[in-house]
């Protein structure tokens, strides 16, 4: 086999869309070499509590359940947010049939949380020194971002502000 | 119908000669756009040769992370790799990254398993979980007038303690019962006997610990320990007390309120509104009005409404469903390590001595939650 053709090739596209009055459709499609899947969950604002899911999983291999709308409502009354994976796992299953199932529920959810990141995200000026101050502000706003990736790691000119004052705060207290 | 957001995440691996497959990832989305390539040598699945590049990213300093893109350099494939990946390329160099390694990961054991390699003792379709906003900080604050007050010390850090109170930290993790802590019960029990409490529980995630364990503690401490657990529910993380049946996996909150009644337990509902990285609940239009109506708020008996690791705004919103609801408050370190111990608490009028002492405690409503922290 030539070496520039690959063996094996993956697609999965994420969309989240507005489909009534507070509430989203976040879909994951699954393309691969040996997978055909597709996942949709509806969630309601602001609670962010899935309130529909639907979707079909063909795998040359894993065989998903029998009824699979009926196993996928199990997550039916979560919400989207901190704690979640443990939970849509726990609720699907983590054997093997199940695992890239409940992968796909998590980047449907993931979707809808990056949805929401985004129009914060666009607020952030464009210039230098507003981009500065509002990507810094996140952090005292937010204080699980600090030392959560490398942006935000302590020492990095982004949390420069927020050390300074918790150090401020712990000394006054 | 519009798209408000689409993220594409497109990989392929092709062989670059009979002992090495070559992976190349792309991911974009409605804000980042950024490509991975690896190496991996087939006769153990060992990953090499890690490069990494942004095409559009946020924050003036995203491009750091790629100083930490080869951290994963050396993993073997083979192995459940997850947890690792998170660790250092989700949180020292970005969270997206260590998504889309993972899903390279997930093709690479595919391929693998359609060459019909045969590799021992791999879990080789496993499709590993995306990172996820956990983390969180702790604020103290002023609260609304139908909740007890989370009382604060005048103290620096946690050295004082109010006068004439009997303080409890009800929420905490020790390792190994709770993978996700990284101290152990003694090392907990030390410190929180140096803070000044009264008295700790151990929550350890759907975890028991055994009354003789917990009485050899006490003895050998000479501090009171008490048994919780903190049950995964599908409404959330439950603290559950006066209740020792074992629980695995998720229960549905209905059901646990069932049983824990049925043998005079308590169930409090913890950090209700632990939330994400970038967005708090008010941006999204969460009132303590719609908050209230959470299905939870149903089957639990108080509420945690000051937790040592979630934000400021989110203690707030739990405090003030709590008085909307009319529910005892509680607060808690939530300490996975020794320095969070203690940093909230709460206050009791009298002492207790037992697990009964504390069920019969929680259920007289007569207690305030109390920050320890300096912050």
């Amino acid at each position: 086999m030539p070496r520039n053709i690959p063996l094996f090739t993956f697609n999965r596209c994420t969309s989240v869309e507005v489909v009534g009055d507070n509430e989203l459709r976040s879909v994951c499609r699954l393309r691969d070499s040996v997978t055909d899947a597709e996942i949709a969950v509806n969630v309601r604002l602001p609670d962010l509590e899935i309130i529909g899911i639907s979707g079909y999983f063909h795998h040359d291999r894993l065989q998903p359940p029998a009824d699979l709308d009926a196993h996928l409502r199990r997550v039916v009354g979560v919400r989207v947010g901190s704690g979640m994976l443990k939970i849509i796992a726990g609720l699907l299953g983590e054997d093997e049939n199940c695992r890239q199932l409940v992968y796909m529920v998590e980047e449907c959810c993931h979707g809808v949380i990056l949805n929401l990141t985004r129009k914060v995200l666009l607020q952030a000026p464009d210039d230098e020194a507003g981009s500065f101050a509002f990507f810094s502000g996140l952090v005292k706003k937010s204080t699980r971002l600090y030392d959560r990736c490398a942006a935000y790691a302590a020492g990095s000119p982004l949390v420069r502000e927020f050390e300074a004052e918790k150090q401020e705060r712990e000394s006054s207290s | 119908m519009s798209s408000q957001f689409m993220r594409s995440k497109l990989i392929n691996v092709c062989r670059l000669d009979n002992n090495t497959l070559v992976v190349h990832g792309v991911l974009d989305d409605s804000i980042y756009s950024l490509e991975l390539d690896f190496k991996v040598e087939l006769a153990g699945l060992g990953c090499f040769d890690v490069e990494g590049r942004w095409l559009r990213w946020t924050t003036p300093e995203c491009p750091r992370s790629l100083e930490f893109i080869r951290l994963v350099e050396g993993l073997k494939l083979t192995d459940p790799v997850s947890e690792r990946v998170h660790k250092t390329l989700g949180r020292r160099s970005c969270r997206h990254y260590a998504n889309l390694f993972l899903e390279m990961v997930y093709a690479v054991r595919e391929t693998v398993r359609m060459l019909e390699l045969d590799l021992p003792g791999a879990a080789l379709s496993e499709p590993e979980p995306p990172a996820e906003a956990d983390e969180a900080g702790d604020e103290p604050e002023k609260v609304s007038s139908t909740v007890a007050s989370p009382e604060r010390t005048a103290s620096r850090g946690f050295s004082q303690k109010p006068a004439g109170g009997f303080i409890v930290d009800l929420h905490l993790h020790t390792a190994p019962a709770s993978p996700c802590a990284s101290d152990s019960v003694a090392e907990m029990i030390v410190v929180a006997k140096k803070r000044g409490l009264d008295g700790i529980c151990l929550t350890d995630h759907n975890y028991l610990w055994s009354e003789k364990e917990v009485q050899k503690l006490r003895e050998r401490h000479d501090f009171l320990i008490l048994r919780g657990n903190e049950v995964v529910t599908d409404q959330g993380d439950m603290l559950v007390f006066g209740f020792h049946e074992e629980i695995r996996g998720v229960v549905r909150l209905r059901d646990l309120k069932e049983q824990v009644a049925a043998r005079g337990g308590f169930i409090i509902a913890a950090h209700p509104f632990r939330g994400f990285l970038t967005f708090a609940a008010d941006d999204i239009g969460l009132t303590v009005e719609s908050a209230s109506r959470r299905e939870m708020f149903k089957w639990v008996d108080g509420v945690e409404v000051l937790n040592g690791r979630v934000t400021e705004n989110e203690n707030r919103l739990a405090r003030e469903v709590a008085a909307a609801l009319h529910l005892p408050a509680t607060g808690g370190s939530d300490a996975h390590q020794v320095s969070e111990v203690g940093r909230c608490a709460t206050l009791f009028p009298a002492p207790f001595h037992d697990e009964t002492g504390l069920v019969a405690a929680l259920r007289s409503g007569d207690y305030r939650p109390l920050s320890l922290s300096g912050d």
